[in-house]
């Protein structure tokens, strides 16, 4: 059967992820410009060395080394701003997935043809999934293509290990959207909760060298299995997938559940 | 009971939270037979129409829909059914052609040709993105969508409000096609003139509960008549009292005026040539004014209410009876 609502969903959006793939593309592109600049000063981590420890733990990757190519995108780009683009286009298209379609009770004549609830949940999760790949993978190309420009080498095997591991980091929290979006049709709500859980997440992560509660949690926290393993170093870390992946499981049909069970107002 | 039944509505119930939207509801539709349902608005067609499409769950009670249960098995019975809602949403950036495209991928046919042809009965074009249309090409465009796929059951809520009188009509016309064909509809609206050509039986639902399933044919038969006569002396209210039917009867010095049905028209008529008659005239009343005596305000559905103040109940005005007016002596 043709996937009908996803390959729609996908359509709507096309133009939504046009922009942001160009904006991504020039975000890595200012990165990548200043990147001479800074390149082979040692200072810049000693800068960073001075940092107060909580600071440093907030912004930048333990070790890293910010005149390495490697060290410099790890501070720079991941550990705080691509986690947030990818995190605001999962948890915006999540949330508006089901609540977005309410909101302009088209539900209503989608739901009047022969499309059941889950098949509905289901193609909006992937089309979710699938943009946040989509901008993951121009990230990725970006910064390889891009890199190489200013020798700013970077292994693609490694890039393509860390864009897996952000997508997933989206996708994480975008289905946490979709499903709060499918059980409540809210969509203010359904965007609200999963940012806040995002930064908390972040946080608890981030501290969890300094604050005992934290160092606990932060298995838990999806920023653990996106960032702590060092994916531009090590690649691919497949308990981290598989945990994220068991998660975003679990979400999707969190969200087939909740939304099955609901009642559609006028 | 018939097996048949398109739909079968049985104690249907839906309470959200404290509130009761829809209180008991039973009633059935048959093939080839249109609905009309009618009450004012607020007082639970469209929680009914919402259940019936699968979007609601019933507290209590059942809706089936083509034997298939609303709730559970929506998927099976909406391959069979076209829906047009109450506040026709579209896709704001899609065409009309791009809609029709969607809709029938999404129930794996080949309805283009068909939308194109309604499309043009209904003057409408499908190239225009929904966002430019207006209410009533909006409406058009939800008609099209909901009937392209020939189906059994027709859903339509208030389907012809925003539509021009002209475009009524076809709408109409294309409503008796399919019934013709042996579809069914359920027609809700909140003025019996909108569904009065048309259905076949009216359901009258008043907060949450079914007042009253009528025959629009037996409706008419108890059509009222209103009565007039101006006599040579004075007459008292008294003369008139005690005819099985008459109702209103207001007296003023030598002027009488009454509603009757027809079955007391003769009763009535002895009454009044009893004496000197002046003048008298006796008119139908328009259908709409039946049935707001009937069903209009706080009635019990029995026939034997009282009088309701025109409009009220309906949220609509009622056009004034002087336009029934057929017959005429003096």
């Amino acid at each position: 059967m043709r996937p009908n609502v996803l390959l729609k969903t996908l359509r709507d959006q096309a133009r939504g992820l046009a922009a942001w793939s160009v904006s991504l593309a020039l975000i890595v592109a200012m990165y990548a410009a200043v990147w001479p600049s800074i390149r082979g000063q040692p200072s810049m981590s000693d800068f960073i060395d001075q940092m107060p420890e909580a600071f440093r733990s907030m912004f930048a990757t333990t070790g890293a080394d910010m005149s390495t190519p490697t060290g410099y995108i790890q501070i720079e780009l991941l550990s705080f701003m691509g986690p947030i683009a990818v995190l605001i286009y999962a948890v915006g298209t999540g949330a508006g997935a089901i609540g977005g379609e309410e909101d302009r009770h088209t539900m209503d004549l989608l739901l009047s043809n022969p499309v059941g609830r889950w098949r509905v949940v289901l193609e909006k999760f992937l089309a979710m999934a699938a943009g946040t790949f989509l901008l993951a993978a121009v990230t990725g190309a970006a910064l390889v293509l891009e890199g190489r420009l200013v020798e700013l080498d970077l292994p693609a095997d490694k890039v393509a290990a860390t864009m897996l591991h952000l997508a997933l980091l989206g996708v994480v929290f975008g289905t946490l959207a979709l499903a709060l979006s499918a059980a409540t049709g809210r969509t203010g709500l359904s965007r609200g909760i999963p940012a806040a859980l995002a930064v908390l997440a972040y946080v608890v992560n981030a501290l969890a060298p300094l604050v005992d509660v934290f160092d606990r949690l932060q298995k838990l926290s999806p920023f653990y299995q996106y960032i702590d393993h060092d994916p531009l170093r090590r690649g691919i870390a497949w308990d981290s997938v598989l945990v994220s992946v068991a998660t975003i499981a679990v979400l999707a049909g969190a969200a087939v559940v909740g939304f099955r069970r609901r009642d559609i107002p006028a | 009971m018939c097996a048949e039944a398109l739909v079968r509505l049985d104690g249907l119930t839906k309470r959200f939270g404290r509130n009761t939207a829809l209180e008991g509801v039973s009633f059935g539709i048959e093939p080839g037979e249109v609905f009309g349902y009618l009450g004012p608005n607020g007082a639970g067609k469209t929680t009914t129409i919402r259940l019936l499409m699968g979007l609601l769950r019933p507290t209590a009670g059942t809706a089936r829909v083509l034997g298939l249960d609303a709730w559970r098995q929506p998927v099976e019975a909406h391959r069979r059914v076209g829906y047009v809602p109450g506040e026709p949403a579209l896709y704001d950036r899609l065409t009309g052609h791009q809609h029709v495209a969607y809709c029938a991928r999404l129930r794996h046919r080949d309805d283009a040709g068909r939308a194109a042809k309604l499309a043009a009965r209904l003057g409408l074009d499908l190239g225009k993105p929904a966002r430019t249309l207006s209410r009533g090409n909006r409406q058009k465009l939800a008609v099209v969508l909901a009937v392209m796929s020939r189906p059994r059951l027709l859903i339509l809520d208030e389907p012809t409000s925003g539509i021009d009188p002209l475009v009524q009509q076809v709408f109409h016309e294309i409503l008796r096609e399919h019934t013709a064909e042996g579809g069914s509809a359920l027609f809700s609206s909140h003025v019996l003139g909108e569904v009065e050509r048309v259905a076949d039986r009216i359901g009258v639902v008043r907060a949450g509960r079914l007042v009253a399933v009528e025959r629009l044919q037996d409706l008419a038969a108890r059509s009222l008549h209103r009565v007039r006569a101006r006599f040579a002396e004075d007459v008292s209210a008294t003369d008139f009292a005690g005819l099985p039917g008459v109702r209103d009867i207001v007296v003023e010095e030598r002027a009488l005026s009454c509603n009757a049905p027809q079955a007391a028209l003769d009763a009535l008529l002895k009454r009044i040539s009893a004496r000197r008659v002046e003048d008298f005239e006796c008119a139908e009343a328009p259908l709409e004014e039946t049935f707001l005596t009937y069903y209009g305000n706080g009635g019990n559905g029995t026939g034997t209410g009282t009088r309701a103040a025109a409009g009220s109940g309906t949220g609509e005005p009622v056009g004034a009876g002087d336009d029934g007016e057929d017959s005429r002596a003096s």
